[in-house]
């Protein structure tokens, strides 16, 4: 024991040592951060200034009411304009954007009064919510049974956690979208022992139906779809500003719940035990803070978990970019020649998808060594310049900007198809596609064909952006590994001894990424292997994991 | 700065786990540091399964691992008995087995220093991620032939005079004579080791390593020449010894001593010999090493105890074997490390290389050659879904296989479960499977149970670390018949006629049955190469006494030389996109969490 205690040391003064790389690393993404914030006159390390810049591009969105996806684009610009360069994609987004996440089938018919109006009351005679209406609340619990059956890891989770009630006094405040899936979340934290009040993340993102089921069952719910920016912050409001009932846990996702309580409610910190913030936006904000020495409770970055990250971008994206190239354009795979641009996860995932298929894939890649890994797989990695006359697809995965230009496009074959599986709309230079002697033509949602003077058409999916979010769904089981990473950290921090978190922003300790997994292997009827006593002692493991080590690259 | 302090929680978290991955890096590694006692031990594994010799003898190869493979399970096996209480002792026990060896008495005396210097590893290491080149590179079944020893005399080479065309007598190899053939073998490996050759060009210029005195003491082969004759190039002056009394190509020694390369080496060394070429190698009136490569830690060893005032003009230590870099661990710990080391083993192509992507062509390789196996339609299990279960089951698949993986850790069973694999218990599955494969790291991952349920003629094969994952012990029964079909293949046949095909006694089977390719020890001899001349150059201060990771941008710049070789063009950032990231446009292209 001592001896291992020593050990520990010394790999202390190794990792220290890596933190000085990542240090460096840290620098430059802060250095990024300020001269990227200047841009839009914020003032990074000043807490109040990087907040202010909130309300001013939610302000935004009241110009465009309603234009959909320039709204989407303005709420993934903050990522893009802080953040040096997000390695995920937020399922937070995703969960918006799909193109066909269950409908809000009853809208159409509704009054237009504002929610904000209405007196309702749930069946129990609770009047503590706001939702668009309440009768439509058993439409919602008929999708949230549906969600149900794709998220059973939760409802094992349930099973298992019901006992001893981990959350039980838990005051847990939540600024999430609000759909069929994390109303299983809710009523999942719910049966844990947890209290809940609820409000959307996303003006444009609630199911009223799936809000109105949660209402009707007593969480307290302020929410519906078609928010003005107004009633977005009452909202937040109204689920934090209650008479007699204080939050002591904060699930967020882009930040905008934190940044609320920080501004009006400080005091509220006093009692809250930890913040659980799931998108990259609100975990950039989480870092700011607490650069800024600002961060007074303990805070869970559930972003970067490794399973998360494996789902949101590997499994995720080697499904969706066939389903989204099919379903825009019918095409077939076999033969084709394919460059992807980007062998990070993304990447990865598209190529082995595409390389099934029978498709000719080839790369583009900056660093040599994903370059290597590329080879190693099997795709001949080129310039782009090189191949892209011959090319049938080209995707972008890089995170970059500009990675397919004007240039490019106009040396493309006619019908080539061209789209973006990276972040943000910045990878396929759209803009310079916009000039009098091309033509747009519309061809079906989501897919224009561009035609040169000469008769050569470009297919340009999704205006370049995201494919996967503009033109595919996102499966249940990724939103429930999300989901489960969630509730499993609201549990850790939950009930974390005294001194465990400091106020500092934590990433999910392996053992509960683990456990994670674990909860989701049921639904492949997978079998895990338990280490025997004796094996467990020559690994020098714990029967229970963690199996791994920090570093381990999986 | 916060999301510093975070790295730092995270990594104070790590560090807890470090030490386990470290044991088994141990095991395997520890017999060779031994080497000299290895060849007693490899004694009684020999004289416990006497099929090895033979095929030890019988091996042409100087490279042939046969030797050190029987040692390394011999070694280890004697280790785990009691690994977490005694692991230390386990050495100690077995010196003590070694003991009864002829060459006991000077063995003793370095044992001695060698326990101490090796006791914690047993302890504090756990399991290797991965597994060190230096082992493949020497065990290798079928690397270049030593074609020219079986006519040598048999005098010693400390008692030979010899001189190099030039009159220069400062080296001690087995044969000068044999130079011509050695030339040849280094010219074949030049031409797969690309990486280098385009290394020397690009710095042959300014020449980074001028002035640099560099001892060495890896395994000499042709790998290693090319790697020699690059710091040469690049302007160090190289002395060399070898890192294992087995594994030295005589043939090699002579060309690069005709090439005024003071070498100290030869096939079969005794243990004696070893320590004195390391001695010759250190100490020499007038001339003083400033830089260390180092595989396996015995050199830095000897300096220490024989010579520490050379630390004071050393400026740094490169070290490639987990063994050698688990004692570098074990010096800073201690505070005793005074100057700094640069651990190349870790570096993120080089493990990629080790494990992944040549465990995934091993895999079948080693399959085809022990067994003639078709893999089309067959049912396969693999136990561990790490890197090297990850290339087996890649290789498998592609084949037609239908592959089975049982895994302890939920989130590799979850990664198996979405690469299209069924996650299952051995014991479910074992009745029916053809091929079991066993890479986890772990022992006793297949037990006589599940060896007594398995279906006639399955196969029955290692890829983990040393030879703990078969419970071989319990199949040498008086009721079962062993039956030695063909080298590193056995039968074993139950009372009912039965036959289980168990390949390498259930050692390693990537290194007893098929090749190291040497595009992957241009790998390691490129990180290693890169790790110097980084260490030379450092300014005063970025190094301190401690042990280091390889940075990232050398990392990349590795891969960057072995692009070529794929006729890979990589893409450069814009200024504009190199601004729109925040990076350099030369890189390090990726944050140090990074996955990959």
């Amino acid at each position: 024991m001592t001896e291992s205690g020593v050990d520990a040391k010394l790999e202390v003064k190794q990792a220290s040592k890596e933190f000085k790389e990542s240090e460096n690393v840290a620098e430059k993404y802060s250095a990024m951060t300020v001269s990227k914030n200047s841009d839009v006159n914020m003032n990074v390390g000043e807490l109040s200034a990087a907040f202010t810049a909130v309300p001013a591009h939610k302000s935004v969105k009241k110009q465009i009411q309603f234009a959909n996806q320039e709204d989407k684009q303005e709420f993934s610009k903050f990522p893009t304009k802080t953040g040096r360069r997000s390695l995920s994609r937020s399922i937070s987004q995703s969960s918006t954007d799909s193109y066909s996440s269950a409908a809000s089938y009853t809208d159409s018919s509704d009054d237009e009064t504002s929610p904000r109006e209405k007196t309702q009351v749930n069946s129990k005679g609770s009047s503590d919510f706001c939702v668009k209406n309440i009768k439509q609340a058993e439409f919602g619990r008929r999708e949230i049974e549906i969600a149900e059956q794709d998220m059973s890891a939760l409802i094992s989770l349930r099973k298992r956690a019901q006992g001893e009630k981990p959350l039980a006094g838990a005051k847990v405040v939540g600024c999430t979208h609000i759909t069929a899936q994390t109303a299983v979340l809710i009523e999942t934290l719910v049966a844990l022992g947890a209290q809940c009040r609820w409000t959307a993340c996303n003006i444009y993102s609630t199911q009223n139906e799936v809000a109105a089921a949660l209402a009707e069952i007593g969480v307290a719910v302020f929410a519906w779809k078609g928010e003005s920016e107004d009633d977005f912050w009452w909202c937040i409001d109204r689920c934090v500003n209650t008479e007699g009932w204080q939050a002591n846990m904060i699930l967020d996702d882009g930040g905008d719940l934190t940044h609320w309580v920080y501004k009006k409610y400080p005091s509220v910190f006093k009692k809250v035990q930890g913040i659980v913030e799931e998108s990259v936006t609100g975990v950039h904000r989480l870092y700011q803070l607490s650069k800024a020495g600002k961060l007074c409770v303990p805070a869970m970055n559930v972003n970067d978990s490794v399973t998360k990250q494996k789902f949101d971008n590997l499994y995720c994206c080697r499904e969706s970019i066939l389903d989204g190239l099919k379903r825009t354009t019918d095409v077939m795979f076999g033969g084709k020649q394919v460059v992807v641009c980007g062998y990070g996860e993304v990447g990865k995932g598209c190529c082995s998808a595409l390389k099934a298929l029978g498709a000719i894939v080839c790369v583009t890649e900056i660093d040599p060594i994903c370059a290597l890994q590329a080879c190693m797989d099997g795709f001949k990695v080129v310039k782009l310049n090189e191949v892209v006359r011959h090319m049938d697809m080209v995707i972008t995965c890089t995170g970059n900007k500009n990675v397919v230009t004007r240039e490019q496009l106009d040396r493309m074959k006619n019908g080539c198809i061209v789209c973006n599986m990276g972040h943000s709309n910045t990878e396929i230079d759209v803009a310079s596609l916009r000039t009098p002697e091309l033509t747009w033509e519309r061809v079906r949602s989501q897919v224009d064909h561009i035609i040169w003077p000469d008769g050569k058409r470009v297919i340009l999916l999704a205006e370049g952006r995201l494919l996967n979010l503009s033109c595919s769904t996102v499966p249940s089981f990724v939103l429930s590994i999300t989901a489960t990473t969630q509730a499993l950290a609201l549990i850790e921090l939950y009930n974390a001894p005294e001194g465990r978190y400091r106020q500092d922003v934590y990433l999910l300790p392996k053992k509960m990424d683990e456990y994670v997994a674990s909860l989701h292997l049921p639904n492949f009827d997978a079998h895990l292997t338990e280490l025997s006593d004796e094996q467990a002692k020559y690994m020098g493991l714990n029967k229970n994991g963690p199996f791994k080590p920090n570093y381990y690259r999986y």
